[in-house]
C-alpha cells in the first residue's frame, strides 16, 4: 500500500491563496485610503501571448500584461465584478463552501454587481484565475460537467461536515463523481499502480464490470469526453502524489488524439494556469495505425476532422514523433474507429487482448 | 363574323366598375378614403378662400349593435364658403364635375373624391346624400340627393331652406364600413392632418365611447399659409408631346373652311346674303381689314391665291400649305382631284398665311407661353439652342422639336420655377406643430427653394425631432404631400427610400433612437404610384431635393447629438463612479480584513470632473 506524499496538501493551498486574496484586498484598500484608483496587472489573453514552453510542456502566457484600472471609465465596471469575485472567492474559502459557474452569476446579484449574462462572469472567474495564477477550482468554483472515478483509493474528506470521513473508491461500483469534495480529499493510500484514463462512459463501466482495476492494479478514470479541469487536476495529483503512471485509451480519431494531448500538456484556453498538465502521460490508443492492425470496422472521416487534423498540425507539439505520426496515418486513411468498435470481435477483446498488449507497448514509449 | 357592338358609358358607371382602383376595394379601405376625401374638400375649400378652417368629422353606426361590416353615417361639416346651392345637385350628383382642374396645388384632383364617396356609399347602402350648404350665413338649402349611374345625373330626393346663421357645408353620407379594422387609421389620419394643418381645428367624433374616437384638435397658429396661384410651365423638365400640344395651341395650322367658317366671313363681310365675285370679295376685305378677326383674314388670302368666290370655296378642302416651297395644295369635292397653285410670295396676303400658318417666332411663344423667360432669356435660350430666334414655330420640325425640348431641360439660365402656384405649409408654421405635439428636446426644419420634375414644380419641406414625446422603436416617418397624411403603403415610397438610404452613423445616430422625420411635398401634380393615392413614386428630382433636405437636417441634428453626448458622457460617469467606488471600498475591505472601510468621498467627487485615462 502506498501512502500519500503529501498529506494535508488540500489545506495548506487553501491557507496560501487566502493569504493570496488578503494581500490583494489590502493593495487596493492602501490606493483608496490614498484616494488613488486601484489597478490591477492582468496577464493578456489574446492569442498572440500564448506560447508553447517547451520545458514545462505545456501552453503558458507570454510576458505581454493589461492593466485593468478603476480610473478608466469602461474598465471600473470589470475592475468592480473582480474585486467582488475576489471578496465572494475568499469567503467560500474561508467557509470551505463551493459555488459553481451558474452559482457566481446569480450570487453577483445580492451586491449590486451586475454581470449581464453567464458568460461575462466566466470571464471574469477567467480573469481572475490569470491575476492569482490558481485555477477556480482553488477557489472553490466548479463547472457543472463531472466525470467519474473508480478503484482501490481510499481518500479522506476534508470538507465541512465530512472531515475525517474516509471512503475506498472502489465501494461504489458505478464509480465516483469528480466534484469538489473529491477534489479537496486527502489521499490516504492505494494498492494501485497505474490510472487508466478513458474517453468513453460506456467503456469506463465495461472496465469495472471485468475488473480491470483488479486485473492491472488500474484506478481508472471517465474523462467522458475532453477531461474537465477537476479531472485533470486529479490525474495530476494521482501522479505526483501517489507516483503513478498515467495511460490514457481514447477513440481512434484526430479528437481521441487530441484529449489525450490535452490532459498531457494543456489547453490553449488555459494557458494562464499551471498544474492542470501531466506531462508523463502516455496516450496508448486507439492510434490510427490499430486501426490496419486490429482490422477494426470504421466510419469515414467528416470535413471538420480533416479540417481539424490540419490546424493540429500547424501545434508545436504534434511536431515529432508518434503524435506527428498518428495525425499522418489519419490524413491518409480518412477513416476513424470508436473504441467501441473491439466489440466486433467480443464484447471482452479490448480488456483482454487489446489493453495487455498496449500496456507491455506503454512501457517502452 | 361577329358583329361587335359598342357602348359609351357614363363616367359614373366607369368608376362604379372601377372603383378599387380609387381606393373603395372594401369596407375598411373604402371608410378610410370616404373619410380622407370629405375632410380634405372642405379644407381645399376654406384654403381657397382663406378660411381659418373648423372641420367636424362624425362616424356613428346606424346599428351599433351589428358586427362590422355594417352601415355608418359619415358627417363632415365645415366653415368654408359653402357651394352656390344651384350647382349643389351637379357638383355632388355628377361624377366629373369639379372645378379643379387649372394648374395649382390642392389637395384633392378634378374633386373626384367626394363623388366617388357618394357613389360607393349609395352603392353599399341604396341611401341618398345629404348636403347642406349655406353660402351667406343666412340661409341654409339641404338637399337629398342620389345619382343616376347609368345617366351620370343627380336625383333630388327633396329640397327644402330654413334660415341659419353659420356659413359653410355638411356632408352626409349612408356607406358601409368596417370602423374596427379603419379605425386606427382614421384617427392616426386626424391627427396627422391636424400637424400638417396647424392652422385648422378638427373635431371627431367616432363611433365608439373611447376616450380616443372624442378628439378635438384646436388651431396651433391663426396664420394660414399663402393660397397658391395658377401659372405657366416651366421650360425644366417639360418633354415633346407636351411642347408639341403647346405649339399646336397657340397657332392655326391649316385652316378649315367649312360651311360655318364661309357663314362667319360672310357675317363679317357684311354679305350674308350678296355674293360677289373674287375682285368684289377682295376689295370689300381690304376696307374693312382692321375689324376683321384672323381666321376671316386667313380665309381671304386663300380667296386671293385660290381665285374662288364662296360657292366654290365650299367645295374644297385645303389639304397643305407649304410656306418653304410656295405651294398650296387642295382637294376638289367636285372633280375628285387634288390640285396644287403656285402663290406669289410678294404678294400681300403670302405674309398674312405664312404668318399664321408657321406661328409666332421662337422667343416670342418662349416668352409668353412659359414662366420665368423674358425675351432676353429667350434670345440667349436660341444662341445656346442654336436655333434662330426668328424661327416660326409652325416651322420647327420632330427634329428641332426633340432638340428644343432637350435644350430647354439642359440651358441653366432658367430661373426656378415660380412656387406661387404651390401652397407650402411654411418652416414655422412646420416647426410649431411638430413642437406643440411631440415636445421634442430638438427640432429643425426646411424649406428647400422650388425646383421641378416634367414641368411640374414642386417644393420639399421636410422637419427632424429628437426626444420628447417620440418613440424610440426605429425612425417615425410622417409622410405628407400637398397636405394630406400618406399611410398606405409606406414600403414602396421615395420618402422611405430616401430615409432608409441615410447614412445615420455618420449623424451620430445610431440603434433605436426617439427620431421622427416629416416630409411634405408639395406639387402641382404629385407622382402618386397608384390611383389610391398613398404613396410617391421616386423621380429622380424629388428623390434628389428630399435627401437634400435630409442631409441638412441631419447635419444640424448631429450638431445636437454630440452635445448631447458629451453632457450624457458626463453623467454615465458620475453614475458609475458614485456606484462603484463604494463597492470597491466594501469589497476591499471585507477582502483585506479590515473593519473601517476607506473614506472614498473625495474620490467620486474628483472622477466626475476627470477625463477618460
Amino acid at each position: 500500500m502506498k501512502k500519500s506524499k503529501n498529506s494535508k496538501i488540500a489545506e495548506k493551498k487553501r491557507i496560501e491563496l487566502l493569504e493570496l486574496l488578503k494581500n490583494r484586498g489590502l493593495e487596493i484598500y492602501d490606493d483608496l485610503e490614498k484616494s488613488k484608483f486601484p489597478k490591477f496587472s492582468i496577464p493578456s489573453r489574446s492569442v498572440s501571448n500564448i506560447v508553447y514552453d517547451k520545458k514545462l510542456r505545456q501552453y503558458i502566457l507570454g510576458n505581454s500584461t493589461a492593466i485593468r484600472s478603476a480610473g478608466n471609465m469602461s474598465q471600473l465596471r470589470a475592475f468592480t465584478q473582480l474585486v467582488w469575485l475576489a471578496f465572494f472567492a475568499n469567503q467560500l474559502l474561508s467557509e470551505q463552501k463551493t459555488s459553481t459557474l451558474r452559482d457566481i452569476y446569480y450570487s453577483s446579484q445580492a451586491f449590486e454587481v451586475d454581470f449581464e449574462d453567464q458568460p461575462e462572469s466566466d470571464n471574469i472567474i477567467v480573469d481572475l484565475e490569470a491575476v492569482l495564477a490558481r485555477a477556480r477550482e482553488d477557489f472553490q468554483i466548479f463547472p457543472e460537467e463531472r466525470s467519474s472515478i473508480f478503484g482501490d483509493l481510499t481518500i479522506e474528506y476534508t470538507v465541512p461536515g465530512y472531515e475525517g470521513k474516509r471512503s475506498n473508491l472502489s465501494d461504489h461500483p458505478d464509480g465516483y463523481l469528480i466534484g469538489p469534495s473529491l477534489n479537496t480529499a486527502e489521499f490516504v493510500d492505494t494498492s494501485a499502480e497505474l490510472v487508466i484514463a478513458i474517453e468513453k462512459g460506456g467503456l469506463f463501466t465495461r472496465f469495472v464490470e471485468e475488473k480491470v482495476d483488479k486485473k492491472f492494479k488500474a484506478i481508472i478514470v471517465d474523462t467522458a469526453g475532453q477531461a474537465p479541469r477537476s479531472t485533470r487536476y486529479i490525474l495530476r495529483r494521482l501522479h505526483i502524489e501517489l507516483g503513478l503512471p498515467v495511460v490514457i485509451l481514447t477513440d481512434g480519431d484526430v479528437y481521441g488524439e487530441h484529449i489525450a494531448m490535452v490532459i498531457k500538456s494543456g489547453s490553449a484556453n488555459a494557458a494562464h494556469l499551471r498544474e492542470l498538465t501531466v506531462p508523463d502521460a502516455k496516450w496508448i490508443g486507439v492510434w490510427a495505425t490499430d486501426i490496419e492492425k486490429y482490422k477494426l470496422p470504421t466510419i469515414p472521416m467528416t470535413e471538420s476532422d480533416i479540417k481539424r487534423i490540419y490546424e493540429l498540425q500547424k501545434d508545436p507539439r504534434y511536431q515529432h514523433g508518434n503524435w506527428k505520426k498518428q495525425l499522418e496515418v489519419f490524413l491518409k486513411i480518412k477513416r476513424k474507429a470508436e473504441l467501441e468498435a473491439f466489440s466486433k470481435y467480443g464484447l471482452t477483446n479490448i480488456t483482454d487482448k487489446y489493453l495487455p498488449q498496449k500496456l507491455e507497448l506503454a512501457k517502452s514509449l | 363574323m361577329i358583329e361587335e357592338t359598342f357602348h359609351q358609358i357614363s363616367p359614373s358607371e366607369f368608376f362604379y366598375r372601377n372603383r378599387d382602383l380609387a381606393g373603395f376595394s372594401n369596407p375598411t379601405r373604402s371608410l378610410y378614403t370616404a373619410v380622407r376625401e370629405l375632410v380634405e374638400n372642405s379644407l381645399d375649400a376654406c384654403d381657397q378662400k382663406g378660411i381659418l378652417p373648423d372641420v367636424h368629422l362624425s362616424i356613428k353606426a346606424l346599428d351599433s349593435e351589428q358586427p362590422d361590416p355594417k352601415q355608418y353615417v359619415l358627417t363632415v361639416s365645415d366653415n368654408g364658403p359653402g357651394i352656390d346651392p344651384k350647382y349643389v345637385p351637379l357638383a355632388f350628383g355628377t361624377v366629373l364635375y369639379g372645378s379643379k382642374f387649372g394648374l395649382k396645388q390642392s389637395r384633392g384632383m378634378f374633386g373626384l373624391g367626394a363623388t366617388m364617396a357618394i357613389l360607393y356609399g349609395q352603392i353599399t347602402t341604396n341611401k341618398p346624400v345629404t348636403v347642406k350648404s349655406n353660402v351667406d350665413g343666412k340661409t341654409q338649402e339641404e338637399f337629398v340627393l342620389l345619382l343616376d349611374i347609368q345617366k351620370n345625373k343627380p336625383i333630388i330626393q327633396k329640397h327644402t331652406k330654413k334660415d341659419h346663421l353659420k356659413r359653410g357645408l355638411s356632408i352626409s353620407i349612408v356607406l358601409e364600413g368596417d370602423y374596427s379594422k379603419a379605425g386606427s387609421k382614421i384617427r392616426e389620419y386626424v391627427y396627422q392632418t391636424h400637424l400638417i394643418t396647424p392652422y385648422a381645428s378638427i373635431k371627431f367624433d367616432g363611433p365608439r365611447k373611447a376616450e380616443d374616437d372624442h378628439q378635438s384638435y384646436l388651431k396651433i397658429i391663426r396664420k394660414m399659409p399663402p393660397p397658391p396661384t395658377i401659372i405657366k410651365p416651366h421650360p425644366y423638365g417639360i418633354d415633346v408631346e407636351t411642347l408639341r400640344r403647346m405649339i399646336a395651341d397657340t397657332h392655326y395650322q391649316i385652316p378649315t373652311v367649312d360651311n360655318k367658317m364661309i357663314a362667319k366671313v360672310r357675317k363679317e363681310l357684311g354679305l350674308q346674303k350678296k355674293n360677289l365675285d373674287v375682285k368684289g370679295i377682295l376689295d370689300r376685305a381690304q376696307r374693312r381689314w382692321k375689324n376683321l378677326s384672323r381666321p376671316v383674314r386667313i380665309v381671304i388670302a386663300l380667296i386671293s391665291f385660290l381665285q374662288m368666290e364662296f360657292d366654290s370655296l365650299s367645295k374644297i378642302r385645303i389639304d397643305d400649305i407649304d410656306v418653304d416651297n410656295k405651294k398650296l395644295t387642295f382637294w376638289d369635292f367636285g372633280e375628285s382631284i387634288t390640285r396644287t397653285i403656285e402663290m406669289n410670295p410678294s404678294s400681300f396676303y403670302y405674309k398674312q398665311l405664312a404668318n399664321t400658318v408657321q406661328g409666332e417666332t421662337l422667343t416670342s411663344f418662349l416668352a409668353k407661353r412659359f414662366q420665368r423667360v423674358g425675351l432676353t432669356t429667350a434670345i440667349k435660350f436660341a444662341e445656346f439652342a442654336k436655333l434662330k430666334p426668328e424661327k416660326r414655330i409652325g416651322s420647327l420640325t420632330n427634329e428641332d422639336l426633340v432638340k428644343l425640348t432637350d435644350s430647354l431641360q439642359k440651358f441653366d439660365q432658367f430661373l426656378s420655377p415660380d412656387p406661387g402656384c404651390l401652397a407650402p405649409l411654411g418652416e414655422e408654421p412646420l416647426g410649431r406643430g411638430i413642437m406643440k405635439k411631440f415636445n421634442p428636446e430638438f427640432a429643425a426644419v426646411i424649406q428647400r427653394g422650388a425646383s421641378a420634375y416634367s414641368g411640374f414644380p414642386f417644393i420639399i419641406e421636410m422637419g427632424i425631432a429628437y426626444g420628447g414625446n417620440i418613440h424610440s422603436s426605429g425612425i417615425e416617418i410622417y409622410r405628407f404631400a400637398n397636405r394630406i397624411p400618406l399611410l398606405y403603403d409606406e414600403g414602396s415610397d421615395v420618402v422611405i427610400k430616401v430615409v432608409n438610404e441615410m447614412d445615420w452613423p455618420r449623424y451620430k445616430v445610431k440603434g433605436d433612437v426617439p427620431l421622427a422625420i416629416f416630409s411634405h411635398i408639395c406639387s402641382t401634380r404629385i407622382p402618386y404610384k397608384t390611383v389610391g393615392k398613398e404613396n410617391v413614386a421616386d423621380r429622380l428630382e424629388i428623390e434628389r431635393e428630399l435627401r437634400l433636405a435630409l442631409q441638412f437636417l441631419a447635419r444640424k441634428l448631429s450638431i445636437h447629438m454630440s452635445k448631447r453626448g458629451k453632457v450624457e458622457m458626463a453623467k454615465k460617469r458620475a453614475n458609475l463612479y458614485s456606484k462603484y467606488i463604494p463597492l470597491l471600498a466594501r469589497f476591499s475591505t471585507k477582502l483585506a480584513g479590515k473593519k473601517k472601510e476607506p473614506d472614498c468621498r473625495q474620490m467620486i467627487k474628483v472622477s466626475e470632473g476627470i477625463e477618460e485615462v
